[in-house]
């Protein structure tokens, strides 16, 4: 068990040491952010052949608590596939060892989030973690480039600043950081840690920061923030609805909800890259409706999203209408349809398996709900999987230009298809593949009937600055009051039951 | 509950956090809106202080001398933490403000968010 410890202590080390080593040897910068990408994946499948979770407790009673199980492999796979495809697809780029060094302590940061079991520690890797993408957002130093990211470090900040309160509140409580704290915690400690964590992971209202700073920044940022730095703020959402039941009820209905409020929101996008970011907020949604089954569906949509975003990003438009118009190389064609696919729910790709666990983990009401969302992503996605495909030379340069795109797009299409053998077992069958089928030719059908033609646009009012700190604020009351509507904690009745 | 000492210490750290909010939300000056985000911060410095002290006022340190009700250790050791960090984010903050100055040189929000939509 010790050596285990070590290891993971030296593993999460690893790429802080790293980052400032690249600075060192900036020569050596690709080859050395590979190999912590590599070293994560090979440490998550060594950990998955442990047969209990690894706890640890470092310096006392107050240090740090770390807790490494099946939940973390998941995310930390997921972590180390899109790290690895964006080092990929930059090693033929001009980026200097900066970007690298970022990218490494990204990488570091995201893996302590993934581990960590009290709120102190995940707080300080938040905060990291904003920090590093912070500066990999504003890496092309365009002033442009520089409000994206200085509005998502903003609004990140604000957040964490709520969640330092429900944090101290828990404490008071409690005497202790951990997470297991949450559950005899007082309400609006509750509340306050939720809407740090909620903000930061892209949920429903609180989430609306994200379409802007996903599509604006560079594709590989993006496939980075949309795959697995937005997972940061879910994966603690998580594995807390685990631990304590009425969160898993407040959390279940506002997953829900967000699934179908991204797929709304992003019906009416004619950009790309938009579209692709507000089903983030959408998948986000699902993630978090079925604790139980967040696992492989984070792994799921982190890595079709990453597939998505490098695609989608050398396309030569990104307004939809004008890709309508004209040719896409089958060389690019080919991964953008896979990786949309999955996310659709294609039977044999790893999308489809994720979809059916977490519509077999959630309460009746919510599958409804779930697949309406099902075919609005359909719907979504119906915008990049009929584009027309031929040979064209216009949409080739951009493989010819970069030779890591094509490798990049290969790793994360193969892992899409290979994980699936995994989960086939359990989720294939006639009735499930006939559910899947029914809901992507259902959203094909609408998209193809009148979706693909609106051109109204939907006001972006809700993502101005001020609205979004204020949205903050609203969602915190909306917590609040579901919390006392469906549970206990406060009254001695649920509020419902009073009223009926 | 009593109009105690601790009462009101609570009620002003709670106002201070509040009023940097507000600050946020209100201000239209990029400048000024990252300087209320300080303020709310500095109200949450002041809570995790305040909830220290609870347990009394004296430094925590193994001394000869009879024991005195001492303050909590930790939160002030996380506290620490969360001061570095704020304060780098700050920084990070003014150094992106200054770059974007030159070509926004009021820094009113509005502007810049009109200037940037996409």
């Amino acid at each position: 068990m010790n050596e285990i410890s070590g290891l993971t202590m030296l593993w999460i080390a690893f790429p802080f040491l790293m980052g400032f080593g690249i600075y060192l040897l900036p020569q050596a910068d690709r080859v050395l952010s590979i190999s912590l990408t590599i070293c994560s994946a090979i440490y998550a499948l060594g950990i998955l052949q442990m047969p209990e979770p690894l706890s640890l407790s470092l310096l006392d009673n107050f240090g740090v608590t770390l807790l490494v199980d099946n939940l973390s492999i998941f995310f930390i796979l997921t972590n180390a596939l899109v790290s690895t495809a964006v080092i990929i697809y930059s090693w033929h780029t001009s980026k200097t060892a900066f970007f690298y060094t970022q990218l490494a302590i990204l990488h570091g940061s995201l893996n302590s989030a993934f581990i960590c079991a009290d709120f102190v520690s995940l707080y300080v890797a938040l905060e990291v973690i904003g920090i590093a993408a912070f500066l990999l957002i504003a890496y092309p130093r365009q002033n442009r480039s520089l409000w994206v990211a200085l509005r998502y470090l903003f609004i990140s900040n604000t957040a964490m600043l709520f969640y330092l309160i429900g944090a101290i509140l828990i404490y008071q409580a409690h005497q202790s950081f951990a997470f297991a704290g949450l559950a005899n915690a007082p309400l609006e400690a509750k509340a306050l840690i939720l809407i740090g964590l909620l903000v930061k992971g892209g949920i429903f209202v609180s989430g609306l920061w994200l379409p802007f700073t996903h599509a604006e920044a560079e594709s590989p940022v993006s496939a980075l923030l949309s795959g697995v730095v937005v997972k940061a703020g879910v994966f603690p959402l998580v594995r807390c609805a685990l631990m304590v039941d009425d969160l898993a009820l407040v959390l279940g209905w506002l997953g829900v909800v967000a699934a179908l409020l991204g797929v709304l929101y992003g019906l009416f996008e004619q950009d790309s890259k938009r579209v692709l970011a507000c089903s983030t907020l959408s998948q986000a949604g699902w993630i978090l409706a079925a604790p139980a089954a967040a696992g492989p569906y984070a792994l799921a949509h982190g890595v079709a999203k990453a597939a998505l975003f490098l695609g989608v990003g050398n396309l030569p438009s990104r307004h939809l209408p004008t890709l309508r118009q004209r040719a896409i190389d089958p060389s690019l064609w080919v991964p953008i349809l896979l990786g949309s696919l999955s996310i659709s729910g294609f039977p044999l790709l790893l999308g489809f398996s994720s979809k059916m666990l977490t519509l077999k983990a959630v309460s009746s009401w919510q599958t409804w709900v779930l697949n309406l969302a099902a075919v609005g992503t359909a719907v979504l996605y119906a915008n990049f999987i009929f584009l027309s495909c031929r040979q064209d030379p216009e949409s080739k340069q951009a493989l010819v230009k970069n030779p890591g795109l094509k490798l990049a797009l290969g790793l994360l299409i193969a892992a899409l298809i290979i994980l699936n053998w995994v989960y086939l077992p359990q989720t294939f069958s006639g009735f499930n593949t006939l559910k899947a089928t029914i809901l992507m030719v259902t959203g094909w059908l609408l998209w193809w009937q009148g979706v693909s033609r609106i051109q109204w646009p939907f006001p972006k009012v809700m993502e101005q600055f001020e609205h979004l700190i204020g949205g903050m604020v609203v969602m915190l009351a909306v917590v609040l009051f579901i919390t006392i509507m469906w549970t206990n904690t406060a009254l001695e009745t649920p509020l419902w039951r009073v009223f009926s | 509950m009593e109009l105690g000492g601790s009462t009101i210490l609570y009620a002003c750290v709670y106002a201070t956090i509040l009023m940097g909010f507000l600050g946020i939300i209100f201000k239209e000056n990029l400048v000024m809106k990252i300087i209320a985000m300080d303020v709310m911060s500095t109200g949450v410095v002041a809570l995790f202080v305040l909830v220290a002290a609870r347990t009394g006022v004296r430094t925590p340190i193994l001394t000869a001398s009879p024991l005195t009700p001492y303050a909590d250790p930790v939160p002030q050791a996380v506290i620490l933490t969360a001061i570095v960090i704020g304060f780098s984010i700050q920084a990070l903050m003014l150094v992106g403000v200054m770059k974007l100055a030159k070509d926004n040189p009021t820094l009113e929000i509005r502007a810049i968010e009109e200037e940037y939509r996409p």
